[in-house]
C-alpha cells in the first residue's frame, strides 16, 4: 500500500515565483519552517502523515537496510539539537521588516484589499498582510503547492490565505482556476511555440520541434509527426541548443590579418563589415586569372544546403573541383561506390521489421550511427527483443558490438578477408545459394569466356547465358530462356565458357580456404564456418512472405558494413565482397534482407510523382541508377579520359572523393605532369574542417591548403582549418536560422526502411538569424549577383533540379534567368515544383514536413524492377586496361595498382598488414562515439561534459592484457609512433573489450583552434598517424586507408613534446 | 493510487545518451548536474568481455532515505510517490545527498556556466535556463528528478522517455497491474537496482540479456 500524505500538489510554475520572493524573501521560509516544525506540522509527512521525526529515529519498517543508511540517519540524528533551535531573534526581525514592507509599499493600499491570515497548522492565525484577490491572480501566485494539514478545509471567503509548504500564499480559488498549468505557462509568456524543423546535429536530417519562449530556444525535441526520427531525439540533436547560443560562434565577418598561414598559426582575426567582406571577395573572384582555378570545399554534416549553392555556384563560375572534406577518410568512398552498384543506394540497413541474423562488419547502424538513426535504432532494439542475432565483427568491444549476442574480435581492414571466407563455406562447403535470385537478379548465370570477358552475342553485342532447358546459348534478356545455368562449361561458338557464379565460387575455393583466412584476420575458422552456416540457415531461402498483397521472398538475414570496413586500401573491395554474402542468399532489398537505403526507389509524391528515382537497366542489363546526389553515377564507371581538375579525380574511373594527390608535397609535380594548364586560386568553404578531417594535419595543410591564394570561408566556428588558412570568414548560420528547401531528398541517410511514409521535410529559422549571421546560401546568391552570373546560378539550380530530386521541373516554377528572386522565393519554387501548387514554403512552414504513405513497390523494390546486379565485375576489367593506358600516356603508371580492377572479388593487404618491423606490434583504428558527428560537435559544451564523464571517449583504448604486459596502467601518457615516426600522446585505458593486437583512439577529437577552446586538447587527434599518399590509397575508389601499424611507449619527462 | 516508476530496458539500451542531454535541456540544470545519468560499465574479460550502459535517474524509493534524513522537512513525497525538494525549506545541509544510495541527488551553489570564459555574461538560453532553475529548484539546495511532473501534467511524457531513440526507458503508474511498466516488470524480469539498500525504489531495470 502506498503511503498516504497530506501533500497535494499542484502544478508549480516557476515563472510564478517572483511574487513572494519581492515580498519576504527567504525569511517568511526560516519562519514558517520553524512555526511548522514547531507544531508538528505537515512537511515530509510520513506513513502516519506526520513529520518524520529526525530527533527520534524511527525503527524501519522492513528489514534489510545497510548501514550508510543508518549512518545518515545517524547524521541527521545528531543534527537536532541544532535544527530546533529557534530563530535568531534578528533574523526573526529581518522577516517582520520584510513583511510589513510589502504591506505598506505594494498592495496593502489596492482597493477591495481583504484580509489575508497566515495560517499556523494548528490554526493558529497571524493576520498580516493585506490584499485583493484580484491582484492576487494577477500575480498569479496561483499554482502554488498548498500545505495544509487534512482535514483542515480552506477558509479563503473569510478572507483567509493559506500558507504555502514554499513559503508562498495562497489563493485556493486560483489553484482551481489554473489547475491546466499548460495554460497558465502559456498565459505567462508573450510567446510560446513549438516550430517544426529538421535537425542539423548530423546527416540523419531527424523531423524535430524546436521550443520557443519569447524568442529564446529553450528545448530541441522529436517530432512525432515524421517518420525520420519518430518523435525522438538523440543527445547530439538535443545539445545543437548550445551550438546556436555558443559563446564562441562567429557572430561577424573577419579578415586574417596575419599574413602567415599554417597549423596552428594566431591569424589576428580583424573584424570587417559584410559589405568590406564581399568586395574583398568579389574582387578576388573577378581577378581570378582561370575561374577554373576555384575549388568548392564542403561539409558532409550539412548535406541538404550543400545541394543548391555549391553545385549552382561551380556551374555559374566555371569550376570543377569540389570534395567534401573528410570524404576520403571518414565518409564512404568504397560504401557509396559499391551500395550504388549493388543497391542504387547511398547505404545498407537491414530490415529490422523481418531481420533475424545481422553481420556487422566495422559499422553502427541501428546503435547511433547517422543512418536514419533514430528510427534504426528503436527498430533494431525491437528486433533484438523480439530475438534477432546480432554478429559483430570488430577490433573492439564496439557500441553495436556490446549489444550483439556475438563479438568476433578481427584486425583491422581484413573485412573482406572474413567475408570470402564465409563465402567459400557457403559456396563450398554448405552449397547454399539463393538460384531464382542469382539467376534473374544478378550477372552469376553470364558466361564468362577464358579472357575474363562475358561471352556476348555477336549480332546484339549483348552477354550470353546458357539455358539448361534447351541445350544452347542465348542472350540474358532472351524472352524463350527457361532456366539459366549457374554452374558448368558451355561451348560458345567453339570457346569454352562458363557461368561467372561457377568461377567465382571456384576463386573463393581456391583462394580464400579458412586458415588462410584466419592467418589474415586472427578469426577462428571454426567462428567463421559457424557464422556463414547460421546466416545461411536464418536466410531461410525459398521462404516468402505477402506484404499488401504481394507476394516477396522473405530473407531474414544481412550482412552490412560501413567505415570500419570501407576506410582501408581495400575499401571498395572490402565492401563489395560483404555484400555478396546478402547476393548469394538474395537477401537484397527483400523483406528482412539488406535494404538500400534511403531507400533508393521512390515513385512521387501522389500529386506530382515527382521525386521519380526507379533505377533503370543498361544494355547488358544491369543496375543503373535514376537520381545520384555526385557528379558521376556509380555505375556505368567513368571513362578515365585526361583529368580536368586539380586533385585528378576524374580521371579515375570510381573514384567517389580523393585525398592523396592534393594532400602530398608532389601536387605541384602531379599537375605539371598531368597537363593541368590552371592553378589552384581561390577555395571556397563551407562548414567544413579539412585540416582535422582529412590525414595528417601538417601535410593537408602545407601540401594542399596553402597553395591557395585565397580562402574565404562560411563557418560558425573558427577551427583548425579557418586559422590555418582562412583569410576572410563570413559568420554562417546555424541550422536553426535558416531555410532548406529539401532536407530529406536525395533520400541518402533520413528514410528508415520497411512500409512507413516518404517525408519531405524542410529547414525554417526558428529564430532569426543572431548578429550579423547570415545564411550561406543567400550569401552565396548575393555573391553571384555581385559577379554577374545570377542567370547561369538560376540556370544550373534548374538543371540541378531534375538530377537530384528525380524529375523535370515544370516550366512555370523554374527560375527566369532574367529573374531576381531570394532564397526563400528558391525555396518555394522548389517545393511547389516538387509537391504540388499549394505545398509552398509557407504551407510547409506550418507542418515543416509534407509526407505520403509508401508501396511495396518502393521498399521492396528488388523484385519489381528489372535490373541486374554484377557478382561478376566484368566492367572493371576494361576500366582499369583504359586507365593503365591512360596513365602510361602521362608516364604515371605507379599512380594504380591495377590488381585491383579484377573481375572477381580480392582482399587486397593494407601496408599495415604488410609491416615486418617486431616493433610496430599494434594496429592503430579510430572510431567514432555515438554522440559525436565528426569533427563538428566536440566544442559543443553538453556532448563535451557526457565526453569527459564517458571512459572511452578521451583516451587511448588498448587491450588490459596487452598494456599489462607492457608495463602500463590506467591513465598513464603514452607515445603512440606510426612506422614514419608522426606520433601522437595521450593517456592510455587499459579495457577488456578490445583485440591485444589493436589500439583504439575515438576519431577528430584533440582540438587545438583558439576559436573552440572548449574542445581544446581534450581526446586524440588520430589523423596525424595517417599518411596520405599513393601507398595508403585504394586504387579503384580512392579511399584513404585509416589504419596505421604503430609501437606505443610511456612519455619520459624530457619527451613530453 | 498511483505510484510512478520507470522501466528501464538494459536490452533496448544502447548507451547514446540521449536521456542525459535531453533531460538538461527540459530540466535547464547547469553545469555538472545531470539527473539522468549513464554510468558506462565493463564486465568480464578478453574476448568475453560485455560494456552495458547503466543509465540512472531518482529511483523515487517508496522508502526515501533521503526523506528519512531531511532535517527540515524539505523532502516530501506526494501520493504518487514523486519525492520533491522544497527549495525554500532546504538548507542545504547535504544529507539527503549523502544519505541517496543511488546519487540522485546533487546541488549546485550558484549558476555554473557552459561558457566560463563569457565573464558571467549568460547567453538567451542560458539566462532562461538560470531564471527555470532558480525558480524550480534553486542555488545552495538539494536538486533531484521529479520524473519531469509538469510534463507529465500536461499529458506528455518524461523528456528521457520522449527523447531516448531505442525506447528503453518507459514511465507509468508501477502499482496499476495493467500498466506498461508493470507488466513488463512481471514479463521480462524486472528488477530493482540494489534492492538491499531497502529504500524500494520505484524505477525498475529490464535485464540486458
Amino acid at each position: 500500500m502506498r503511503k498516504a500524505t497530506s501533500i497535494a500538489r499542484t502544478p508549480r510554475d516557476p515563472a510564478q515565483r517572483i511574487w513572494p520572493k519581492l515580498l519576504v524573501g527567504k525569511h517568511l521560509c526560516v519562519i514558517s519552517h520553524f512555526i511548522l516544525r514547531r507544531k508538528g506540522g505537515v512537511r515530509g509527512c510520513n506513513t502516519q502523515g506526520n513529520v518524520p521525526n529526525v530527533g527520534r529515529l524511527q525503527e524501519p519498517t522492513h528489514e534489510g537496510r545497510i548501514r550508510h543508511i543508518s549512518v545518515a540517519r545517524e547524521r541527521a540524528a545528531r543534527s537536532k539539537p541544532w535544527v530546533r533551535q529557534r530563530p535568531p531573534a534578528e533574523a526573526t526581525a529581518r522577516a517582520q521588516r520584510g513583511r510589513y514592507r510589502f504591506t505598506k509599499d505594494s498592495v496593502g493600499q489596492a482597493p477591495g484589499a481583504l484580509q489575508l491570515t497566515f495560517v499556523g497548522l494548528d490554526s493558529r492565525r497571524t493576520s498580516c498582510i493585506c490584499f485583493d484577490a484580484k491582484s492576487f491572480r494577477d500575480l498569479r501566485v496561483s499554482g502554488m503547492v498548498v500545505a495544509h494539514r487534512r482535514g483542515d478545509e480552506p477558509d479563503w471567503e473569510a478572507g483567509k490565505c493559506w500558507l504555502g509548504t514554499n513559503g508562498s500564499f495562497l489563493d485556493p480559488r486560483c489553484v482551481q482556476e489554473s489547475d491546466n498549468s499548460m495554460s497558465v505557462r502559456t498565459r505567462n509568456h508573450k510567446e510560446d511555440v513549438w516550430i517544426p524543423t529538421s535537425c542539423g546535429g548530423c546527416y540523419a536530417q531527424c523531423g524535430i520541434r524546436a521550443h520557443r519562449v519569447d524568442g529564446v530556444i529553450v528545448n530541441l525535441e522529436g517530432n512525432p509527426e515524421t517518420p525520420a526520427g519518430s518523435g525522438r531525439i538523440c543527445a547530439k540533436g538535443t545539445a545543437q541548443l548550445m551550438t546556436l547560443y555558443d559563446r564562441h560562434r562567429i557572430n561577424y565577418p573577419v579578415k586574417r590579418t596575419n599574413p602567415q598561414k599554417g597549423v596552428g598559426v594566431d591569424p589576428r582575426w580583424q573584424r570587417i563589415t559584410w559589405d568590406e567582406a564581399l568586395d574583398t571577395i568579389v574582387a578576388k573572384l573577378k581577378g581570378m586569372k582561370d575561374h577554373r582555378g576555384c575549388y568548392f570545399q564542403a561539409t558532409t554534416v550539412q548535406t541538404s544546403e550543400i545541394r543548391f549553392a555549391v553545385i549552382a555556384f561551380m556551374r555559374a563560375w566555371g569550376f570543377k573541383n569540389y570534395w567534401v572534406s573528410g570524404g576520403g577518410l571518414w565518409c564512404g568512398n568504397g560504401a557509396h561506390f559499391m551500395n550504388g552498384i549493388m543497391h542504387a543506394a547511398w547505404s545498407i540497413i537491414p530490415d529490422w521489421n523481418y531481420n533475424n541474423y545481422t553481420i556487422y562488419f566495422g559499422c553502427s547502424k541501428g546503435h547511433g550511427a547517422g543512418h536514419a538513426a533514430l528510427q534504426s535504432a528503436q527498430w533494431v532494439a525491437d528486433a533484438r527483443a523480439r530475438g534477432m542475432k546480432a554478429v559483430v565483427f570488430d577490433p573492439f568491444l564496439s557500441t553495436q558490438a556490446s549489444k550483439a549476442h556475438e563479438w568476433v574480435p578481427c584486425r583491422v581492414g581484413t573485412d573482406g578477408a572474413i567475408a570470402l571466407g564465409m563465402l567459400n563455406v557457403i559456396l563450398n562447403e554448405l552449397e547454399t545459394w539463393d538460384a531464382r535470385y542469382l539467376k534473374l537478379k544478378t550477372n552469376a548465370p553470364y558466361l564468362i569466356k577464358p579472357d575474363q570477358h562475358y561471352a556476348r552475342d555477336p549480332k546484339t553485342n549483348k552477354p550470353l547465358v546458357w539455358d539448361p532447358a534447351d541445350g544452347k546459348v542465348k542472350t540474358f534478356d532472351d524472352e524463350s530462356i527457361k532456366d539459366y545455368a549457374l554452374q558448368g562449361t558451355y561451348d560458345v561458338n567453339g570457346t569454352k565458357c562458363r557461368p561467372s557464379f561457377d568461377l567465382l565460387k571456384d576463386h573463393v575455393k581456391a583462394n580464400y580456404p579458412l586458415d588462410k583466412v584466419e592467418e589474415i584476420s586472427s578469426v577462428p575458422q571454426a567462428t567463421i564456418r559457424r557464422v556463414a552456416q547460421e546466416f545461411v540457415e536464418a536466410a531461410q531461402i525459398g521462404s516468402t512472405i505477402t506484404i499488401d498483397g504481394k507476394e516477396l521472398p522473405l530473407r531474414p538475414a544481412a550482412a552490412i558494413f560501413f567505415r570500419g570496413s570501407q576506410g582501408h586500401v581495400n575499401s571498395g573491395w572490402n565492401c563489395l565482397e560483404i555484400d555478396l554474402l546478402n547476393q548469394v542468399v538474395g537477401a537484397a532489398d527483400v523483406p528482412g534482407g539488406a535494404m538500400g537505403h534511403g531507400p533508393p526507389v521512390s515513385q512521387g509524391h501522389p500529386d506530382t510523382g515527382k521525386p521519380d528515382t526507379v533505377p533503370y537497366a543498361c544494355e547488358d542489363g544491369l543496375m543503373v541508377v535514376k537520381g545520384w546526389v555526385y557528379d558521376h553515377k556509380p555505375y556505368p564507371l567513368r571513362e578515365p579520359g585526361p583529368p580536368k581538375r586539380l586533385d585528378l579525380q576524374d580521371m579515375f574511373p570510381c573514384s567517389v572523393y580523393n585525398a592523396f594527390t592534393v594532400c602530398t608535397p608532389e601536387w605541384e609535380k602531379y599537375m605539371e605532369e598531368f597537363k593541368i594548364d590552371y592553378r589552384p586560386e581561390i577555395m571556397v568553404n563551407f562548414g567544413s574542417n579539412s585540416v582535422m578531417t582529412m590525414a595528417n594535419a601538417e601535410e593537408v595543410t602545407e601540401n594542399f591548403l596553402k597553395k591557395f591564394d585565397f580562402i574565404f570561408s562560411f563557418n560558425i566556428f573558427q577551427n583548425e582549418f579557418t586559422e590555418a588558412v582562412a583569410d576572410i570568414v563570413l559568420p554562417d548560420t546555424c541550422f536553426l536560422e535558416r531555410y532548406t528547401p529539401c532536407v530529406t531528398f536525395p533520400s541518402t541517410f533520413c528514410h528508415p526502411t520497411g512500409m512507413d511514409h516518404w517525408v519531405w521535410q524542410i529547414r525554417q529559422p526558428v529564430v532569426e538569424p543572431l548578429y550579423e549571421r547570415r545564411d550561406f546560401n543567400e550569401v552565396m546568391l548575393e555573391i553571384s549577383d555581385r559577379l554577374d552570373v545570377k542567370d547561369k546560378y538560376y540556370q544550373a539550380i534548374n538543371d540541378i533540379i531534375p538530377v537530384r530530386y528525380g524529375g523535370d521541373m515544370s516550366p512555370e516554377y523554374k527560375l527566369d534567368p532574367s529573374g531576381d528572386y531570394s532564397w526563400q522565393e528558391v525555396c518555394d519554387r522548389v517545393l511547389r515544383d516538387r509537391l504540388g501548387s499549394d505545398k509552398g514554403l509557407e504551407a510547409l512552414k506550418k507542418t515543416g514536413l509534407e509526407k505520403w504513405p509508401t508501396k511495396v513497390e518502393e521498399m521492396y523494390w528488388r523484385w519489381f524492377t528489372p535490373v541486374r546486379v554484377p557478382v561478376y565485375f566484368e566492367f572493371f576489367l576494361e576500366s582499369g586496361k583504359k586507365l593503365k593506358k591512360l596513365l602510361s600516356s602521362y608516364g604515371r603508371e605507379d599512380l594504380a595498382d591495377y590488381r585491383f580492377y579484377t573481375p572477381l572479388a580480392e582482399w587486397f593487404p593494407c601496408p599495415s598488414h604488410e609491416e615486418k618491423n617486431p616493433e610496430f606490434d599494434l594496429w592503430a583504428f579510430s572510431w567514432r562515439p555515438s554522440f559525436h558527428t565528426q569533427s563538428s560537435t566536440q566544442n559543443n559544451p553538453w556532448l563535451d561534459e557526457v565526453s569527459v564523464n564517458d571512459p572511452f571517449v578521451y583516451l587511448i583504448q588498448i587491450n588490459a592484457e596487452t598494456g599489462r604486459k607492457k608495463g602500463l596502467k590506467d591513465h598513464e601518457v603514452i607515445w603512440v609512433e606510426n612506422t614514419d615516426g608522426k606520433r601522437i600522446k595521450g593517456p592510455v585505458k587499459l579495457v577488456e573489450g578490445m583485440h591485444p593486437e589493436q589500439l583504439g583512439i575515438a576519431g577528430c577529437h584533440g582540438h587545438w583552434a583558439r576559436g573552440t577552446p572548449i574542445s581544446r586538447g581534450k581526446g586524440q587527434f588520430f589523423d596525424d598517424l595517417i599518411n596520405c599518399d599513393i601507398k595508403h590509397t585504394d586504387s579503384l575508389t580512392q579511399g584513404s586507408d585509416a589504419c596505421a601499424k604503430v609501437k606505443i611507449y610511456k612519455v619520459n619527462g624530457s619527451d613530453s613534446r | 493510487m498511483t505510484r510512478y516508476g520507470f522501466v528501464i530496458d538494459l536490452k533496448r539500451c544502447y548507451g547514446c545518451y540521449s536521456c542525459q542531454v535531453s533531460c538538461k535541456a527540459a530540466n535547464h540544470t547547469p553545469q555538472g548536474i545531470d539527473f539522468a545519468r549513464c554510468v558506462p560499465s565493463e564486465t568480464g574479460t578478453y574476448p568475453s568481455a560485455l560494456r552495458q550502459m547503466i543509465p540512472l535517474i531518482c529511483m523515487q524509493c517508496a522508502e526515501p532515505a533521503c526523506m528519512t534524513v531531511c532535517p527540515t522537512g524539505a523532502t516530501t513525497q506526494d501520493e504518487n510517490g514523486i519525492v520533491h525538494v522544497d527549495k525554500d525549506l532546504c538548507m542545504g545541509c547535504k544529507y539527503c545527498i549523502m544519505a541517496c544510495p543511488y546519487g540522485a541527488r546533487q546541488t549546485v551553489g550558484e549558476w555554473k556556466t557552459y561558457f566560463p570564459d563569457a565573464d558571467g555574461d549568460l547567453d538567451p538560453y542560458e539566462s532562461h535556463a538560470k531564471a527555470q532553475w532558480e525558480e524550480k529548484r534553486g542555488f545552495g539546495v538539494a536538486a533531484k528528478c521529479d520524473y519531469c511532473m509538469d510534463r507529465v501534467e500536461e499529458g506528455r511524457q518524461p523528456a528521457c522517455v520522449d527523447s531516448c531513440p531505442a525506447k528503453a526507458r518507459h514511465f507509468g503508474d508501477i502499482e496499476d497491474p495493467l500498466s506498461e511498466v508493470s507488466i513488463l516488470i512481471r514479463r521480462e524480469r524486472g528488477f530493482q537496482l540494489n534492492p538491499e539498500f531497502g529504500t524500494d525504489p520505484s524505477c525498475y531495470y529490464l535485464p540486458p540479456r
